[in-house]
């Protein structure tokens, strides 16, 4: 389990997250959300350990997360985020096997087990890229290389996943799909996600908690049905909406009330 | 170029050697940092030296012949020379003729005929008096080493292979084109120089590692040669032929 | 578990295993290459040795009982042997370190001659040749010593200099490191000042790349730390390809990106430094041969790290037996002639972009 207590993160002065606290239950995916600049990217990399904290403290089972190797944290945790600029070729095979790095041995001088090559394989399979294992990561489009980060965090194994906008670039279908592989993981295998995700229904149809993230604070947590009021949405997006139930799964359904067209 | 110039730069120890030599010190007004001799020489206005010499000091010193070891030294500023009225004479000599040739010009030049003829003369004849010395011996094969390590040496065209022939010795790299050069290590050892020639300026004599197996070092037949004897191609060069030839025929000396 | 079958209809045509086993055939046909190119190259070169005796004395270790003369032995083990040979560690060092700055970086245009760390070990050189007499018996030790730290500040510089927040941008880099080298220019041209006419130009040509004549303690001192530098980025070749990836990136998947980067560096400098204490500036092998490793072998650091240092030292014992031959009995330096492949290739680089 990954806790973090009352955190806080300053770039130079500015405070970027102000006393959160957040914990990643096993069989649990939370949801964040929250305008742009409230903090959520920057929340994500506090959780993993790349920031340092100006207050509060990140706890994995129990222990101060720095006190790990990012060996053993690279096992226990991972991270889908905006990937970096690829300057160099590399295959999609090659890139999700990058996930399976906290596992290698030091002295095998770094080469992949068969067990290292089977979970690639299928995680590949999971997230639908099978076909594309020799392929160029270049020459993949937006969102079958969105699948591909996410399959290479899949590949560590890890039981908590820590995901950034990991829909931005997927169309509807794979939206839902790339959700129900996070839900199935936190069902099935007791694994607990964090999702940074602008898209609040589906925040409200995957997620078990929801936490609305407002100038680096925490404006609300709780259930989806308990935080995602007309109310609280109004305060943390200064817009107004229109919560219904979603017809089909029940789970709150948000709708923005433009308010240029109440002119007609 | 003026007749008769009253004020004249020099941008080589050679030249200024030369300028001396042929008793127109008088009308020195500036030569380089490298210019050491005669001990008057010294006291003359320095325009840099000779890799770098200093235009704008150059042009105040108001000379009218600028004498030069390379047109190079020059080029960028031969508009300005050109305006101001100032000539440019270039020498440069690949042998001992060369350089004796070089004497007579610049003594025509500044006009010392006479004393410019008289030395010649004086160097030719201990330039013969060598020659015939060393005649009846056997020739000696030389290497001349101007560094050891990257070794570089002296070609068909430097005035040292000229000088080592006179010597009564056959320079190993007579024959390849060029002033001074690289040259090849192996080269250089498969040659088998029974002698080794180097410029010193008095520092510990250094060998070139290739050469350590050649036939000279083995004999211990290194020798080394006052640098300002053998660099400057000016009258001193006589008196590095006599040292040369006392290094290798020191029987007939 | 189950037995997996690489195939190339399942799509791990590239998995690890088949990189495994062709990275070892390919280090084997390149070392088998190297070894067959400098015998080839003893037995060429500015003296005609006779080819058979040569080789029955290299493999037997002595000339005389091979029908060599001892001038022809002594060409054979004391000048052209040990220069071929530092010409391969030159060429292993040089390529490695290139395909070390180049994951580093990020770049595939980082290469220490073009980064400016070639002229920073040259400072460190001829610091200790002008200012600590490295040439004087018993302190020769100074110079690789001097290099390794001249080309240890100039990577720190330059990669301060260029690094951004994703990592070096490649016009970033390619202009601290304009800036590194002109600095350093100006510095070696100072230095120079300090020297005697003869020296100044033997050092412009040692600057140049000049593989005579190493003594036998820099010789030793560049196999040792070719050897030592290869095998150390070899070692974190798969943390070299995440970091290849970006920083963070590799930070989330658990490389110690602060001490991996700080040993890639200190082993990158050390190749550079001993090579350029024993052999002066040999530009663009680190650009020319891990670029074509990546190019026929993929971008696998696992791979391209030891395959590179192969390849360089192929490259380099290839362009100095040019060097030494093509204006026999004078020389070229060998750094023209790798820089006279590699400028292009550089062109050509930059424009594919």
């Amino acid at each position: 389990m990954l806790e973090a207590h009352d955190i806080s993160v300053k770039y130079d002065e500015r405070v970027a997250v102000a006393g959160v606290s957040l914990s990643a239950r096993p069989g649990e995916v939370t949801a964040v959300i929250g305008p742009n600049g409230a903090g959520k990217s920057t929340l994500m990399r506090a959780l993993n350990g790349s920031l340092s904290l100006a207050g509060g403290e990140i706890l994995l089972d129990g222990k101060p997360l720095r006190s790990f190797a990012r060996r053993v944290v690279g096992r226990r945790v991972a991270v889908v985020a905006q990937e970096a600029e690829l300057r160099f070729p590399v295959t999609v095979t090659e890139f999700v096997l990058g996930g399976r790095y906290a596992w290698s041995s030091v002295g095998a001088w770094g080469w992949e087990t068969e067990r290292d090559v089977a979970v690639a394989r299928e995680v590949l399979r999971e997230t639908e890229l099978e076909e594309f294992g020799a392929r160029l990561m270049s020459e993949l489009s937006g969102g079958e290389r969105q699948r591909a980060v996410l399959a290479r965090a899949l590949a560590t194994e890890a039981g908590i996943l820590l995901l950034d906008e990991p829909t931005a670039n997927l169309d509807l279908a794979h939206q839902t799909a790339l959700l129900r592989l996070v839900r199935a993981r936190c069902d099935g295998k007791e694994a607990a996600a964090v999702v940074v995700t602008h898209d609040i229904n589906l925040a409200a149809e995957f997620a078990d908690r929801v936490m609305l993230l407002k100038s680096g604070r925490a404006a609300a947590v709780g259930q989806p049905r308990e935080v995602l009021t007309p109310e609280i949405l109004r305060e943390v997006f200064e817009i107004r909406v229109l919560v219904d139930a979603h017809p089909v799964t029940g789970a709150p359904r948000i709708t923005p009330v433009h308010e240029a067209r109440r002119q007609f | 170029m003026p007749i008769r110039p009253q004020r004249v730069v020099t941008l080589a120890p050679n030249l200024t050697e030369i300028v001396y030599a042929v008793g127109a010190g008088d009308l020195l007004v500036g030569n380089t940092t490298f210019c050491d001799y005669p001990a008057e020489a010294r006291r003359v206005a320095k325009v840099g030296d000779t890799l770098q010499p200093n235009i704008e000091r150059i042009i105040a010193l108001r000379p009218e012949v600028i004498l030069v070891s390379t047109a190079s030294q020059l080029e960028t500023f031969t508009k300005q020379l050109d305006e101001r009225g100032i000539g440019v004479f270039v020498t440069d000599p690949h042998d001992l003729e060369g350089v004796f040739k070089s004497i007579r010009t610049v003594g025509a030049l500044l006009g010392h005929e006479d004393e410019a003829a008289t030395l010649v003369n004086k160097l030719r004849a201990r330039a013969a008096a060598v020659e015939e010395a060393v005649l009846p011996r056997p020739v000696v094969t030389v290497f001349y080493q101007v560094s050891p390590q990257p070794l570089w040496t002296a070609g068909r065209k430097s005035w040292i292979t000229d000088l080592i022939r006179r010597a009564g010795g056959r320079s190993v790299t007579a024959e390849v084109e060029g002033e001074w050069m690289r040259y090849s290590d192996e080269a250089a050892l498969a040659s088998r120089p029974e002698a080794i020639i180097m410029a010193t300026g008095g520092e510990k004599m250094e060998v070139a590692p290739a050469l350590q197996k050649s036939p000279a070092t083995q004999k211990g037949r290194i020798y080394g040669i006052n640098g300002d004897y053998l660099s400057r191609p000016g009258p001193r060069l006589v008196d590095g032929l006599e040292q040369m030839a006392r290094a290798l025929h020191p029987e007939v000396f | 578990m189950k037995t997996m079958t690489i195939d190339e209809g399942a799509g791990m045509s590239r998995g690890a295993r088949s990189t495994l086993r062709r990275t070892v055939f390919v280090c084997l046909a390149l070392g088998a290459a190297l070894l067959l190119f400098i015998l080839a190259a003893s037995v060429i070169g500015a003296e005609r040795l006779p080819a058979a005796s040569s080789l029955c004395a290299l493999f037997t270790g002595g000339g005389a009982s091979c029908g060599l003369t001892p001038e022809q032995g002594a060409i054979l083990f004391d000048i052209r042997l040990p220069r071929i040979l530092l010409a391969a560690s030159v060429g292993a060092s040089l390529a490695c370190a290139g395909a070390g700055y180049q994951a580093l970086l990020r770049n595939p245009l980082a290469e220490p001659y073009l980064l400016g760390i070639s002229n920073g070990a040259a400072v460190g050189t001829m610091v200790a040749l002008v200012f600590f007499g490295a040439g004087e018996e018993g302190s020769e030790w100074v110079r690789p010593v001097m290099a390794f730290a001249g080309a240890l500040a100039s990577t720190f510089l330059v990669y301060r200099l260029a690094r951004g927040r994703t990592g070096a941008s490649p016009e970033k880099l390619i202009l601290a490191g304009v800036i590194v080298t002109t600095f350093l220019s100006s510095a070696i041209v100072f230095i120079t000042t300090l020297m005697d006419a003869t020296r100044i130009r033997a050092f412009t040509f040692w600057l140049l790349g000049d593989l005579s004549g190493a003594s036998s303690k820099l010789l030793a001192v560049a196999i040792v730390a070719a050897v030592i530098g290869t095998i150390v980025l070899a070692l974190n070749a798969r943390s070299l390809n995440l970091l290849m990836l970006g920083e963070r990136d590799a930070f989330d998947l658990g490389v110690e990106v602060g001490r991996v980067r700080l040993t890639v560096f200190l082993a990158a400098s050390l190749l550079v430094g001993s090579s350029v204490a024993a052999a002066g500036s040999v530009g663009y092998v680190g650009l020319v041969v891990p670029h074509l490793v990546r190019l026929s072998l993929g971008g696998d650091n696992r791979t391209v790290v030891p395959a590179a240092a192969l390849a360089g030292a192929l490259f380099v014992v290839v362009a100095d037996t040019a060097a030494r031959t093509v204006i026999a009995p004078r020389e070229l330096p060998v750094g023209a002639i790798t820089a006279l492949i590699g400028a292009p290739l550089f062109v050509l680089l930059l424009r594919r972009g």
